[in-house]
Formats: structure tokens, sequence, C-alpha cells
């Protein structure tokens, strides 16, 4: 058999996405981001959003993510993406507004302004990415960093006595009556891709449907800022991060 | 609505001119002495007239990063705040200032430092006019000296905000924004459709509407040349601004042997010591530059030709001052009073300031 008969549009079974960019990404290989990006690309595209999707980026690893999704994109100082999607969101009801939002902007510098937005009822999309590591400024402590992992500035283990407890934002999320859906994702493996995919899609409708907000926390791997192969990455995020952060919805109503 | 002649407070009147501009979102969090701006639109609803969006936000943070939002879909939006709660915004409003979006602020100044006091000031003269927040950014500030003027400022600070897509402050006193004068609101215009501000705002992120390219609104770039000419087109924006926009009032400064330089409602106290002095026998002129920012250096220099000396009237340690120096160039004495703490000088002790610090010198 010729390859020529193979490549043919009734065999195709995968191919980019069309609202993702022909650009190279910035992400390290093994990163979490890529993958949470392509479902939303995925998700905007199949439900016909992409003159309605509006996108706030973050400060960290994912600054960029403008580049990558063909879609209008508002960047954000650190934090403060909530705001800015609640008044975009506010001012064109017919918009659809997601942020993006890494464990530092979620849940340090911008807890005020996420759980402000999701108490409220923002009808917005919070997707928030979670690997418990700053990996933009070089591997320091996160809010979410689990008890004894190291990090640049948790050098010998994060301690309880210095560094307090890491933080169940998307518990406490769940716990705000403005907040609709949240469920806890994963994009390691390919049925936790497709089930991913289905809860970015259920918190775009309820976007759509004025149901109020939704959390979509992906539980994701930093190899860089663990100083981890992606595989051992992945290993290690289900043994550690997995008891702390289980998988699956926290809230569905 | 129609052109109407009311009796009210600086803040309500600001509340009732973002109605009547036709401004399409107020974003606030209450403090003294400013709370009235929002009480009066949570007052006047106005989301059930003319569609415009309303919300006491959880801080001052996420209040100008809402208007930092609005503002980068197009929409006309605005926020009001006093001092402190300004220290707050500065990080926003130079995001705002980099990513060239048009806003709409109020600060109503109270004394600092600090919690400091809910009394009158003008002691933000340095943080609004020369920066606040962090890089090299500028923005336009209006200083109302009447309630009037707090009215036509949010529709000169809209079309300003527009013209140049840069931020605007309206910088008043406590005084102007806590007490009540006459005042015309303007007839209603309508808010702009989202055609309108598709066609206006034609970088606006509001979705990829007709699948346009997709717009992105950011002050971020790496690439150090790149952003070296971001930072040109902002200043050459801020030359533009400079050459086309400063506003001030001259009071018989044509036949007088000395100037008072004020601004806000300073600037009356001191038109009031002007008719005093002139009892006196002392003939003052009064300078009260309405941009602070673009700053009316040509027209005080223009001003102090052939005079004795200028006192600089403020309600701070001096800070407005330094820009008056630089106007005139040493080239007769500058001397400043003020008032600090939130008491505001009498029209008697601005003359006699002016006698012992320049005319009996």
């Amino acid at each position: 058999m010729n390859i020529e008969d193979i490549i043919k549009e009734e065999n195709k079974v995968y191919s980019k996405p069309e609202l993702m960019q022909p650009v190279h990404m910035h992400y390290c290989p093994g990163c979490s981001h890529g993958v949470v990006h392509k479902l939303i690309a995925e998700v905007i595209a199949e439900m016909g959003l992409t003159e309605k999707a509006v996108g706030v980026s973050p400060v960290g690893c994912a600054v960029f993510a403008y580049n990558y999704i063909d879609v209008d994109w508002i960047e954000a100082a650190h934090g403060r993406a909530p705001a800015i999607a609640t008044a975009a969101s506010r001012l064109w009801p017919d918009n659809v507004l997601f942020t993006y939002q890494g464990d530092g902007d979620m849940s340090a510098i911008g807890t005020a302004e996420s759980i402000h937005a999701a108490n409220r009822g923002e009808n917005i999309v919070m997707v928030f990415v979670n690997n418990a590591i700053y990996g933009m400024t070089g591997g320091q402590m996160a809010p979410t960093t689990l008890l004894g992992q190291k990090t640049a500035t948790t050098p010998y283990g994060r301690r309880v006595d210095l560094n307090g407890y890491p933080l169940e934002i998307t518990e406490l999320m769940a716990k705000l009556d403005g907040t609709c859906y949240v469920t806890r994702q994963s994009v390691h493996k390919p049925a936790n891709v497709r089930k991913a995919k289905a809860a970015l899609k259920k918190a775009f409708e309820n976007a759509i449907n004025k149901r109020g907000t939704s959390v979509v926390e992906f539980v994701s791997t930093c190899n860089s800022g663990w100083k981890m192969s992606p595989e051992k990455a992945n290993i290690w995020m289900e043994e550690n991060m997995f008891p702390k952060y289980p998988l699956g919805d926290l809230k569905n109503v | 609505m129609t052109e109407e002649v009311r009796l009210m407070k600086g803040n309500e009147a600001i509340a009732h001119a973002a109605i009547r501009y036709g401004c399409d979102g107020y974003f606030g969090y209450p403090i003294t002495p400013q709370s009235e701006v929002l009480e009066t639109l949570e007052e006047e609803m106005p989301w059930e007239t003319t569609g415009m969006t309303v919300l006491q936000a959880e801080s001052e943070l996420a209040a100008i990063n809402m208007v930092y939002g609005g503002a980068a879909t197009g929409k006309a939006v605005m926020t009001s705040s006093s001092s402190p709660g300004i220290s707050l915004m500065c990080e926003g409003i130079s995001y705002i200032a980099g990513a060239s979006l048009p806003a709409l602020i109020l600060n109503v100044m109270r004394g600092g430092p600090g919690l400091g006091t809910i009394q009158p000031s003008q002691a933000d003269y340095f943080q609004c006019c020369k920066g606040g927040g962090h890089g090299d950014y500028r923005m336009i500030v209006l200083a109302p000296g009447s309630v009037q003027e707090m009215v036509d400022f949010v529709g000169l600070g809209f079309d300003l905000a527009f013209k140049y897509t840069n931020p605007v402050m309206i910088l008043a006193d406590g005084i102007v924004g806590q007490m009540m004068e006459k005042v015309v609101l303007p007839e209603q215009r309508p808010r702009r459709t989202e055609e309108e501000i598709r066609l206006q705002c034609p970088w606006a992120c509001n979705g990829r509407k007709g699948l346009r390219k997709h717009n992105v609104v950011t002050s971020l770039e790496l690439e150090p040349s790149v952003m070296e000419e971001v930072n040109n087109r902002l200043q050459a924006r801020y030359r533009e601004i400079e050459e086309n926009e400063i506003r001030y009032e001259e009071i018989g400064t044509d036949d007088a042997d000395y100037l008072i330089v004020a601004f806000g409602t300073i600037a009356r106290i001191s038109d009031k010591a002007r008719e005093l002095a002139a009892e006196q026998g002392i003939k003052v002129g009064i300078l009260r530059p309405i941009t602070l920012w673009p700053f009316p250096y040509e027209a005080i220099e223009k001003a102090a030709k052939g005079k004795k000396g200028i006192l600089v009237v403020e309600l701070n340690a001096g800070q407005m001052i330094e820009d008056v120096r630089l106007a005139v160039h040493d080239s007769l004495p500058v001397e400043h009073f003020g008032r600090l703490g939130g008491i505001i000088p009498s029209p008697d002790e601005v003359v006699r300031a002016l006698k012992e610090k320049i005319v009996n010198k």
C-alpha cells in the first residue's frame, strides 16, 4: 500500500484544531498546558463559539496563551483575570468569557478576585491549571505545593510551620453559591483527556446558558519545575497530587 | 432625559453625568469622600433605562481591573475612588495606559499619607500627574473647580480617553465632591450600539465577529526592540496630547502685579482672595490649570511676564509648585502656601500669605 492511498480525507482520525495557531509553543516538553490549550480550542470551535469566545490570559507560563488559541484575548495583570472577565462578560452578555489561571493566579495573588467572581455567579468559565509550583519564575512554592515538596523557595520541602498547608481553592469554590459546576480533571492519559474535554464543554454550556460560574481545575505536571522527566512527572502526579487533589466533579448542579 | 437644572453634590453629579453621557459601565468600591457616586448610580438603576452596568467590586484592585476588562472590549467604562483607593488602582492604571485603553477614573482626593484623613486634600498631584503606577506612562488629568465642571469633565474625559485611547483622570479635591451647587445636566445621549463600538474600536476584544482576525489587548512585549517601539508610540501620543489638550483659565492676569496659581476648589478661594487683595490695592491675577497633565507651562510663563511674584496655593505641602517653577525658570519669586490635614484656607489667609511671602518680602 502506498502512503498516498492512506492519506485521504476519509481516513483522517485527527488533525490540528482549527483554532490552534500555526506557531511553535514555548511550553516545555511534557507540560500540561499544551493539551489544555488544545481542548479549549477544540471545544470553542465545536460549540460554534469562535465569534463569541473571549479569553483572559494570566501572568505565568500561560501568559502567551493569546498566541496559541485564535480567539480574542485580554491579557491580565497577575491574579486579576476574573475581574476582567466579570466586566467583559456583563458588558457583552452574548459573549462567552473564560479565564485561564495558574495556581499562583487563582489561589495566591488573585484569591479575592477569583472567589468574588465565583461568588457573584459570573457567567464565565474559570480554567485553573494547578501544577503545585510557579513554573515561569523558576519553580518557587505555590499555595498548592504539597507538604514535603521541594521547590526553589522550599529547598528542603514544604513545611507546615513555615509555609502553612496546601490550599484547596477548588473545594472553596465548590462551597460558593455562585458556582454551578466545579470539577477537577487531568490530561495525562487519553481517557483523562476525553473526560477533561467533556468537562470543559459542560462549563462553556453553563456560561452560554447563564447558569453561573464553572471552575475546571486541571491537576497538571511541571516536569521542569519538578525536575523530572515527563514520564516520571506523570507518575509523581498520580502518586502525590491525586491523593491531595482527587479527580472528579466537586459540584454539578 | 432632556437638559435639566438641579442642585446636587459633586459626587452625585458625576453619577448623573455618567448616565447621561451614555457610559456603559461603572465599577467601584466605597471609600469616603466619594461613595455617593456608587450610591447614586445604584439608586438611579441606569441598567433599567440606558442599559448601563453598575457593579460594586470587592476591592479597588478588582474595580480598576473591571475597568480594564470593560475598556478592552471597547465599552465606555469608569470608576471612582479616593486617594488610598487610587493607590491600589495604580497597578491597573499602568496596565490600562500600557495597553492603550480608554477609561475614566475619578479621584476625589482626601488627605494622606496612609489612611490619613477623610477631609479634603490635593496631595495626590504627584501621584496622578507624574506616575503613580510603574513605567513611562501619562494620564490626562482634569481638575474641576465646580460641580458643573464635574459634570462637564465626564463627557470631556470620555471624549479624550477615546480620542487618544488613554486613561483620563478627573482629579477633584474632596470639597468639590461633597459641596452642593446648581448644575446643568446635559440631555441624555444614547449609548453606542455594539456595531458602533466595533467600528470605533477595531482593536477591541469583543469576539471575532465575522471571523475577523483575532484581537489581543496586552501591555506585554518581551522583544526589546518592539517594546521600545511600543514606548515610542506612547510617547508620541503624549506629545500630541501636550500639543492639543492643554486647558487653563485666567482671571485678571493682564493688569496684575502678582499671580496666584491654584487648581480645583482652591482656585475659587484664591479668586475671592484676589477680590479682597484688590480692596487693599494689591493687584493679583489667577491662573487656574484645568489640565494638570498636560500642564500649561507656556501659559504660566506668559502670564508671569512682568509680574513681581507668584504664589502657588495648594491643599498640600507643595507639589504643583514644582511645575510652576519649571514654567518660569527662576525669573521671579515663586512661593507656596498650603494647608494640610484637611484644613481649607480662607480667602483672608490666602491674602495674608500673599503679603507675607511675596508682596512684603
